[in-house]
Parts: structure tokens; C-alpha cells; sequence
């Protein structure tokens, strides 16, 4: 479908190249004294492994401490190359790229000179004022890519009020960031439009979903390029679709139905709990407009479903039954004993089908909570999001992201001492939110939510996967590394895409 | 001899007209200067792309951006001020030039600046709910550079004002609806012909063609109303506030009109009109008083907010001492003052308890969760809250210095280092914030933030019967602060229970305390009124207890002549209102 030309965008990649072809390439400082330790670079780029065409890992030292930056890289062929402009270290992008491509399944080694601020006296090797040289540190350039395009919605991290609220899609080969949809283009309402979940068949666009909802609300469905808006809330159902996920192959989606809410803590550092008080899963078949109960247990919660790459099972997570001496109570007392374990149904495409129900994994056998698992493309691998309770990790402080070699599972429930979890202490923080994982298509690259930089904004961090190792988590890079400071708004629900959307919010809007 | 007496004599009513004008404009400006220092505190300006980027992708954004940039100047209301005036003298001068009015006629470039001295002081309450970035200096800026296009077409041959026109086309998503008052201005200023038919369907198409090319992902009313303020949110929406813009395109077409119509006229004749600087001072000084938001509430509650900002509570209390009809933000205020200045519980009804409703002719959905409950909630310790409600504000009125602030002060109090430093890089980039540093939580505070255990709570809109809840029924604290507020609250709820149970916690935690007159008033009238069957016995003042009396006494004189309960309260409050007897039987208001 022709996209809309964008004259702003193509005025700001005009400016970019202007810009990037007057790159400042500074001299490395002629003396300097041995501060004997890495940088404290933000983004911390210190040895991590990243894909063969991710964009320029910019980044700065902090603005408090130094008034100037220089950074010296080196190829494995040698050549080498300095940036650096005030505290940050911005490189062009053919330049960054062509390190890259000569740098596949090797390194670049990184030296980072910092000046202090005069009158900033720092850690005990550093002096006031005067240039400071770093240890260098290498950047690992993997030999697979990572997938082009990233999705997420923008949003700040509120409470009940919204405003303007977008679904975003970022070139990750390049600081190119698009808009998908947002919620004013097609609301005249006061009252405004939330939208959300979006999501992709196979990591590619011309099968795609989101929803709408208060002001003209409804599920905004892409059918082979197609746009449509149909309207998930059926008799038997409790709500609309909530949750979705589209099965690898066929024209079905899975989703979840939930009757959701929210409150606050007065004290509690989590300061919000979401919370279901009901949830179950439909299958809604495009082609038909049809909807069809996969489960609906009226004292458990079922929620977000999750396709194997073959199609053949539908991951989900359902809760546990409470005590029974608490289930007659408020959820507000209840809320921590809510924990949700991780199932799976076989899934006959032909008949459209579903199996029993099995037990993959018993989470509240070790007093935790499991939510949004994703298989790996591979079918080896199992992610997910695990907290103590609940079914919202990205307010728990305590989530992180856990992964599992499937092998492991042979019909008998996983616990946290069978499962074997990979080690993922390099990508996990600790004491903040990890959530929201997913894989790339080519199962090399993981990818979650986190809100590890301050505990409010959630940023998205990746790490290289090979064979169930896991390397050390970076954040997405930005043109301006320091744009994740003045971005006031969280990166929700981030998807790999191998392409990007191609129809534009003006297109979407004439579905209401 | 006569022409030039006459001259004179013009010359004369048009200076003494500019002068009383300016003085006017002076004096307004400088009795709103709590206001524009408002305008600053609560106005969204981000240092970095994402601010810059998502204005500018609307028409009229750019405008806005530069306009949300010299917000900041308020910081320094004078300083704000003068930009304003520097602003619209260019206009003044500018536009004479633009629509080429000589002599006295000049004067009648009062008039948009009028309109637009209006806009900023007619707000009201709206000056906390509304969405528009960059209002305070945007219009101004607009409607200058309309003017210098003016200024530039008119100075070129007839047969380039077709250029001119396709300019205004293109100058739409600078200038949004000032460029299409340019397009009209210029062709009002010429005598038609096929170039100002052109122009008048450039005039008609120009935003379709832009939404179509340019801002397809924008809702069509923003695109096509580019630049017009629009004052609506969730609840409310006024279209009386957009006025002074409708009447500066209004303004501006006469002028153009009266231009093209005088263009023609005798140079002695256009002088000799001595009534127009006049005219127009007399006007624009009507429309602006007319419609200028004159309260002083409104003003003596953005003072208190100020220095309740700063910690400056002794100023606050003086404030509360002097204002004899407080709002309810001012209250809850004071009440916070004399928390942290001492003597809650004996000063507190004396400066009076029951606030006023705001002046609130537009019937706004507004209060003190608008107002200050951010710096409410912070001061008693309940964090979470105030970054909620910080969070609940800014999404819909942007992260402006005034919740930047309060949430960077919360991140410190909560121990959330990172996010403090986060919001204390955004506020160091703004132009007056350079060297801020959140003040170090107060012992009072932190106490007060230690005292509460964790509870799960749902949507509450109203801040303030939240906080006489919650703090009416905390009674199982171990803080002393919190024991105070919690019997001070359960005497503003009226509600005898929960003061015995407040009473005797405040006892257990201060045992060597005096009994504070106004705790020793309302003990007085529960053991009147609602023993409990195990009282706690404390000595009250004789003094007290007989006061006590005499209220009963002069009350039932009153009921006995059959006096309604609104008469009563008239003539029992000179001598009454300072108890908490009279504040129990007639303040007490439903919140």
C-alpha cells in the first residue's frame, strides 16, 4: 500500500545527513591521566554483543561530571576513527555501519577520554578538571542481524488519566521512528481514545491488530493489507479482546478477555496494582467474524495466550485457586495470594480444535507468578515474565525474565528446580521490573521492558541468544542518547517486526 | 495656521491616548504578575527532541515550541512581562507599517494587542486544566509575524502578490490560522482582481491541502483550526475564552478594510480623525477589563501555593491571617503551615476552617486536585499519592516546572535517586532552574511518610475529603505528627468516634503536651454531647469551659426567637467564629 509522503521526516533525514556528513571528529587528548576503570557511559555499551546492523550505539558521559567526551574506536582491520562533541559520542551511521560490517562475529574496541568538570571531584582517581582516560571496553558485532523494525506504544506511565498516546514503529538499523496510529487522528471526543495491544502475525504487518477504546472503540483488524474495526464483545463473552496473539499460520487470533482494574498503593514502592477479578480466552477467526470460547473457567483466570511457532499449542497463563479461606474476600486483601501458573493446549488446525489442558510450568509452586510466555522460533526455548503475584509485572519491582529449555518439559509439570533456566543475570536487572519479553525471528535476540534505569520509565533493553547463552542486555539506541532522559514517556509492549507497518494512521482512521 | 493647531491638537489626543493605554496595560499586567508567574509554574517546556518534535509535527507547532520556550521569562513575572510588551510594540509599530496607517490612525493597532493582553488574563481557573503548549506567547508571536509578512507583501509590487499568497499557503504549518489572516489582510488591502480571487481559494483550501499533504495523521479539526485555542478537556469546554482570538481576525479584517478605504482619502483628512486613538484606547481598555478574571482568591491562592512550594510557611500563615474568606486550597494550605510553624490544634479555627468555593463562573470541574493536591499530599507524607497525581495532572497539562518539582522531590523522598536525578536533568535545562535542587524532605514529613502502613485504594477524585478520611481514621500511629493531624482531622469530620479514639492516641503520644485550646473546645462539646461510656478525664481551662457556656447560651437565645440557622450563624460570628464550637455547628461544609 503507498505510503503517505512525509515531507517533516524526510525534512529531519535531510537534516540528519546534513549532519552526520559534518560528524566531529575530534583528536584523542594529547595527556591524560588513567582513571583505571570503565566509563560511565550512558547508555553502558561496556562490552555487550550487538546485531550486525543495529544503529550507532551513541552515547554520552554524564553532563554533571564532564563537560566533554572523546571516544577512539578500532576495527579488527585496524582503522580507526575518534567522535565526540560535548559529553557525547554521536557517530554517523555509514560510518558506524561500515565498522560494522567489517567487524562481524568481532569486535570494536572502544577508548573513552572524559574532562571533568572543573570543580567536580570524582572517584579518587580523577582529578578536577582535566581529561581522564578510561579502561577501553569492546563492542561485540555478532554475525545475525536483529530483526529491522521494533514496535512499541508511547505512552507515559500514568495512572487512570491519558492523553496523547501513540503506536510507534523504530527502523532499528537507523534512528528512522514512524508512526503507526494515534489516538487523536480519529477521535473528536473530549473524553479521547486509548489504544493499545498491538499485534503481528509472524513479526510481519500485512496480518496485523490493535485496539481502540472509549471513543469509537473497537479492534482494529488487518486482513492481508486490508483495515477493518470489528467489534471482539460478543454474548458470551466478558469483554472485548484483550490480550491477543495471532496463530503462525491461520487467520486466528487468540485472545483474552478481561474484566481489569486498577488501584493504588498509598505506601508500597510498586505504587499500582492491575489486577483481573475475571479473564478467559477466545478464538476469533478473521475470515468468519467469529468468535469461539477456548476457556473460560468461572473461578480462575485465564490470560495471555501465546502460539508455539508451529501453531501447535497455545501457551496461556491461569491462576491458581485461591485458599479457601480467602476466596470470599476483597481482592485488595487477596491480591498477593494471586499467582498465575503457565499451561499449554494442543491445537488441530483442520477441525480448529483444542486439547487438554497440560501444566508446563508451576510457578506458585515456588511462591511466583508467571505471565507472558513466548516460545522461541526454534521451538527449543520458553520466555516469560515472573514475579511473586499478579499478572502485571511491569509495576512489580521484583519481575524478571525467565527462560527455559523446552527439552526439559516432557509432560510432566516444570518447577523452578526442574526447569534448568538459562542463566540470565546478564540481561535481568536487579530490584526493577523486567518484563515484556519476546524473541526476534531469528531466536537471536531477546528482547524485554524494563524499567531498570529508574524504576518509573520503561525503556527497551535487548541481549544476543545463542544456544542458551545469554550476553549482556543493551538499551535501544538513540540518535541522542540523551533522548531516554527526555522522553517522558514509557516504550509498552515493544514487538519485533520484519517490516514495517505500511498503512498510515490516516488509512487506519477511516475504519471509525 | 488652523490645519496645524489642529495637527497638534491630534497629535496630543493620540499621545495621551497610547500613554493611558500603556499605563493601562502596566497596571494589568502588574496586578496579574501572580498569575504569570503561575503561567510559568504551570506551563510544559522540555529541553530535547521528543518535546520539540511531537509541536512540531502539528501546524502552528513551531510557534508553540517558541512561545512554551519564553513561558519560562514568567519565572521572573516582570521579565515575562516586558518580553509581552516588547512583542506587542513591534506590533504597534509593524502593523502601522502593514496596514500603512498614518497619524492617529496608528492607534488602532490597540486593538489586537488588546485581544491579546486579554487572552492571557481572562483565564481564570483554566490556567490549571488547560492543554495548550506555549499559549502565553504564541499568539503574540503569530500575529507579529503575520504582520512582518504584511509588512513585506505590502512593500512589493501589485504583481507579486500572488507570490505572497502562495507564501501564506506555505507558511501554514509555521503560522497555522495567522497565515491565513495574512492571505485575507493582504487581499483586503488591495482592490480585487483574479489575484485576489486566487488568494481567497488559497484562503479556503489551504488546511485541506496541508492535512492532506502533510498531517494525515492529525485530527482534522487541529489541522483545520490551527493556532485557535480551543479550551476543552474531558469535562469542561468554554468558548468564551477563545473570544479575543476571534475578535483579534476580526480587528485585523476592519483594519485591513479601513486601509484599503483610507488609501483613497486626503492625507489632511486621515489626520484630522483626533477620535480614533482615543476610541481605540477607550475600546481595547473596555474589552480587556470586561473580560480580565479579577478574584482575589484566585491571586492569594497562587501566592500560597508559591511559598508553600518553597517551604515557606510562615508566609503562608501570615497569608491565612490576613485573608478573611479563604478557599479550600488555602485552608488545607494553612493547615499544613501551622503543622510545620506549630499550633495546629490551637491556632487552626481560630484563622477559620470553613473555605469558600472558588469564584468559578464557568462552572469548572476544578479543585484542589488541580490545584495543589500534589503539594498537599507531599507535605503529608503520602508519596505515592503525589506522584499520581502529579503523573494524573502532567499527562493532561504537561510536565511543567511545577510538577517537575513536586515529582523530584517525591523521588527523593521515596529514595528513588535515579528518578529524582531524571527530573532534576529536565529542570536544570530549563532557563531559570539551572542550579535547583529538590529541598531535603523536612523531619515533619518524613515522619508523617513513615507513619502510614501500606493500604490498596481506588480512584479518588476528591483530594481533600481523602485526606480528612485517611488521616481522621489513622489513628494506630506511633508518630506524633500523625496523631495531631489525626484529632485535628477527626474534628474537621465532625465525627465524635473517631475524636475520642484520635484523642486518646494524641494523649498516649504527647503525655506531657498542654491540651491545645482548640482540642480542650471540642472535648468540651463531645462530653456534652457525645459522652462515650469510658471517657477519657483531662482538665480543661475554666476559662474555656465557661465560654463554653456562654456559646450554649447566647445559641438558644437565638433558637428561642425563632431564628433561622443561617441568621444565627451571622450573628453568632464576630464573637464565635474563632472556636471550634462555631465551626462544628455551622462551618462544617459537605466536601
Amino acid at each position: 500500500m503507498k505510503r503517505h509522503i512525509r515531507p517533516y521526516f524526510l525534512f529531519q533525514a535531510a537534516v540528519s545527513l546534513l549532519l552526520s556528513s559534518c560528524a566531529h571528529h575530534p583528536d584523542v587528548p594529547a595527556s591524560s591521566r588513567e582513571a583505571k576503570c570503565l566509563p560511565a557511559i550512558f547508555p553502558d555499551y561496556c562490552d555487550v554483543t550487538v546485531p550486525c546492523n543495529i544503529a550507532p550505539l551513541n552515547f554520552m558521559l554524564p553532563a554533571d561530571q564532564y563537560e566533554e567526551c572523546v571516544a577512539r574506536l578500532t576495527t579488527p582491520d585496524g582503522r580507526q576513527q575518534t567522535y565526540g562533541e560535548g559529553v557525547k559520542v554521536q557517530i554517523p551511521e555509514s560510518e558506524w555501519h561500515a565498522m560494522l560490517d567489517v567487524s562481524k562475529g568481532k569486535n570494536i574496541k572502544v577508548e573513552v577520554w572524559g574532562k571533568a568538570t572543573n570543580g567536580q571531584a570524582k572517584s579518587g582517581n580523577e582529578e578536577k578538571g582535566g581529561w581522564m582516560s578510561f579502561n577501553p571496553f569492546e563492542i561485540h558485532v555478532a554475525e545475525q542481524p536483529i530483526d529491522e523494525y521494533l514496535s512499541y506504544r508511547l505512552i507515559e506511565p500514568s495512572y487512570i488519566v491519558y492523553d496523547y498516546m501513540e503506536i510507534a514503529q523504530r527502523n532499528l538499523t537507523s534512528f528512522e521512528e514512524t508512526q503507526v496510529f494515534n489516538n487523536k487522528v480519529s477521535c473528536d471526543d473530549p473524553k479521547g481514545q486509548c489504544i493499545n495491544c498491538h499485534s503481528y502475525q509472524n513479526y510481519k504487518t500485512d496480518n496485523m491488530l490493535f485496539h481502540a477504546r472509549v471513543t469509537r472503540g473497537g479492534t482494529i483488524i488487518v486482513n492481508d493489507g486490508k483495515v477493518s474495526k470489528v467489534d471482539l464483545k460478543r454474548d458470551n463473552t466478558i469483554s472485548a479482546g484483550v490480550y491477543p496473539a495471532w496463530h503462525p499460520a491461520a487467520k486466528l487470533v487468540t485472545f483474552s478477555t478481561n474484566l481489569t482494574h486498577q488501584v493504588f498503593h498509598t505506601a508500597h514502592p510498586n505504587k499500582v496494582e492491575v489486577f483481573d477479578t475475571a479473564s478467559d480466552l477466545i478464538l476469533y477467526d478473521v475470515a468468519k467474524d467469529s468468535v469461539s470460547i477456548i476457556s473460560n473457567d468461572p473461578d480462575l483466570l485465564e490470560v495471555f495466550p501465546s502460539w508455539s511457532p508451529d501453531g501447535k499449542y497455545l501457551y496461556y497463563c491461569k491462576s491458581v485457586p485461591l485458599p479457601e479461606e480467602m476466596r470470599d474476600k476483597d481482592i485488595r486483601t487477596t491480591y498477593p495470594k494471586v499467582q498465575y501458573n503457565l499451561y499449554r493446549r494442543s491445537f488441530e488446525i483442520s477441525s480448529q480444535s483444542f486439547g487438554e489442558e497440560e501444566l508446563v510450568y508451576d510457578a506458585a509452586s515456588a511462591d511466583k507468578s508467571v505471565t507472558l510466555p513466548r516460545i522461541s522460533p526454534d521451538g527449543h526455548y520458553l520466555l516469560f515474565a515472573e514475579g511473586r503475584y499478579g499478572c502485571f509485572h511491569i509495576w512489580h519491582h521484583d519481575a524478571d525474565i525467565v527462560c527455559i529449555p523446552m527439552d526439559q518439559y516432557t509432560g510432566d509439570a516444570l518447577t523452578a528446580e526442574t526447569s534448568s533456566p538459562i542463566d540470565l543475570t546478564l540481561f535481568n536487572s536487579e530490584g526493577h521490573s523486567d518484563s515484556y519479553p519476546t524473541w526476534s525471528s531469528n531466536g537471536h535476540w531477546i528482547m524485554c521492558a524494563s524499567r531498570r534505569d529508574d524504576d518509573n520509565f520503561s525503556r527497551v533493553y535487548f541481549a544476543y541468544f545463542n544456544n542458551g547463552k545469554v550476553e549482556k542486555a543493551f538499551l535501544l539506541p538513540q540518535e541522542d542518547p540523551e533522548m531516554h532522559v527526555t522522553l517522558l514517556k514509557s516504550y509498552n509492549r515493544p514487538e519485533f517486526m520484519v517490516e514495517p507497518v505500511k498503512i498510515s494512521a490516516g488509512e487506519f482512521a477511516r475504519v471509525f | 495656521m488652523e490645519v496645524k493647531k489642529r495637527n497638534k491638537v491630534s497629535a496630543v489626543f493620540l499621545y495621551v491616548s497610547l500613554l493611558a493605554f500603556i499605563l493601562y496595560v502596566v497596571y494589568t499586567l502588574h496586578i496579574n504578575k501572580e498569575v504569570l508567574y503561575t503561567a510559568h509554574d504551570r506551563s510544559e517546556f522540555i529541553f530535547g527532541a521528543p518535546f520539540f518534535h511531537t509541536l512540531l509535527s502539528k501546524p502552528f507547532g513551531l510557534m508553540q515550541y517558541v512561545g512554551a520556550w519564553l513561558t519560562q521569562l514568567f519565572y521572573h513575572p516582570a521579565l515575562g512581562a516586558s518580553a509581552l510588551v516588547a512583542n506587542w510594540t513591534l506590533m504597534f509599530l509593524v502593523g502601522a507599517k502593514a496596514f500603512r496607517l498614518k497619524g492617529n490612525a496608528s492607534a488602532l493597532m490597540l486593538l489586537p494587542i488588546a485581544c491579546l493582553l486579554t487572552s492571557i488574563i481572562d483565564l481564570g481557573y483554566w490556567i490549571y486544566i488547560f492543554t495548550i503548549r506555549g499559549y502565553w506567547f504564541s499568539q503574540s508571536l503569530g500575529y507579529l509575524a503575520m504582520l512582518l509578512l504584511l509588512w513585506a507583501a505590502r512593500c512589493t509590487p501589485r504583481k507579486w502578490h500572488l507570490a505572497w499568497y502562495l507564501l501564506g499557503f506555505c507558511f501554514y504549518p509555521l503560522l497555522g490560522w495567522f497565515a491565513l489572516l495574512f492571505v485575507l489582510c493582504l487581499v483586503l488591502t488591495e482592490k480585487p482582481t483574479w489575484r485576489e480571487l486566487i488568494g481567497l481559494v488559497l484562503l479556503v483550501i489551504t488546511a485541506g491541502i496541508w492535512r492532506a499533504l502533510l498531517y494525515s495523521n492529525q485530527n482534522p479539526d487541529d489541522v483545520m483550526m490551527a493556532g485557535i485555542p480551543r479550551f476543552v478537556t474531558p469535562v469542561d469546554s468554554n468558548g468564551r475564552l477563545s473570544i479575543p482570538f476571534w475578535v483579534l481576525g476580526a480587528v485585523s479584517v476592519l483594519i485591513a478594510l479601513y486601509s484599503w478605504f483610507m488609501s483613497k482619502r486626503e492625507a489632511t483628512q486621515i489626520k484630522l480623525m483626533w477620535f480614533i486613538p482615543v476610541l481605540s484606547a477607550i475600546v481595547g481598555i473596555v474589552f480587556i477589563s470586561s473580560l480580565m478574571f479579577r478574584n482575589q482568591n484566585y491571586i492569594d491562592e497562587m501566592r500560597m501555593i508559591r511559598h508553600a512550594e518553597a517551604d515557606n510557611w510562615q508566609e503562608v500563615v501570615h497569608m491565612a491571617e490576613v485573608n478573611k474568606q479563604p478557599t479550600r486550597t488555602m485552608v488545607m494550605l494553612k493547615n499544613i503551615a501551622l503543622m510545620n510553624e506549630g499550633g495546629l490544634l490551637d491556632r487552626s479555627f481560630k484563622l477559620g476552617n470553613p473555605g469558600v468555593d472558588i469564584y468559578n463562573p464557568d462552572s469548572l470541574h476544578i479543585g484542589l486536585l488541580n490545584i495543589a493536591s500534589p503539594l498537599v499530599y507531599y507535605n503529608y507524607g503520602k508519596m505515592n499519592y503525589a506522584i499520581r497525581l502529579c503523573y494524573e495532572n502532567a499527562v493532561a497539562t504537561g510536565f511543567s516546572p511545577f510538577y517537575m518539582k513536586m515529582l523530584s522531590r517525591c523521588a527523593c523522598a521515596t529514595g528513588e535517586k535515579k528518578l529524582a536525578k531524571r527530573y532534576n536533568t529536565l529542570l536544570h535545562h530549563n532557563m531559570f532552574y539551572g542550579n535547583w535542587q529538590p529541598t531535603p524532605i523536612t523531619k515533619t514529613v518524613s515522619e508523617l511518610q513513615n507513619s502510614f502502613t501500606d493500604e490498596l485504594n481506588g480512584v479518588e477524585n476528591n483530594s481533600e475529603r481523602f485526606i480528612i478520611d485517611s488521616f481522621s481514621h489513622s489513628t494506630d500511629t506511633v508518630s506524633k505528627t500523625a496523631s495531631e493531624q489525626a484529632l485535628f482531622y477527626s474534628m474537621i469530620r465532625c465525627d465524635s468516634g473517631s475524636f475520642w479514639a484520635a484523642l486518646r492516641k494524641y494523649v498516649k503520644m504527647n503525655p506531657d503536651a498542654k491540651f491545645p485550646l482548640h482540642a480542650q473546645e471540642a472535648y468540651i462539646m463531645y462530653m456534652d454531647k457525645s459522652p462515650e461510656e469510658k471517657p477519657i478525664m483531662l482538665p480543661v481551662e475554666q476559662a474555656v469551659y465557661d465560654r463554653y457556656k456562654k456559646f450554649w447560651e447566647t445559641l438558644e437565645s437565638f433558637v428561642k426567637r425563632g431564628l433561622k440557622p443561617e441568621e444565627i450563624s451571622a450573628k453568632m460570628r464576630n464573637q464565635w467564629k474563632d472556636t471550634y464550637w462555631y465551626y462544628n455547628i455551622f462551618g462544617r461544609k459537605a466536601i
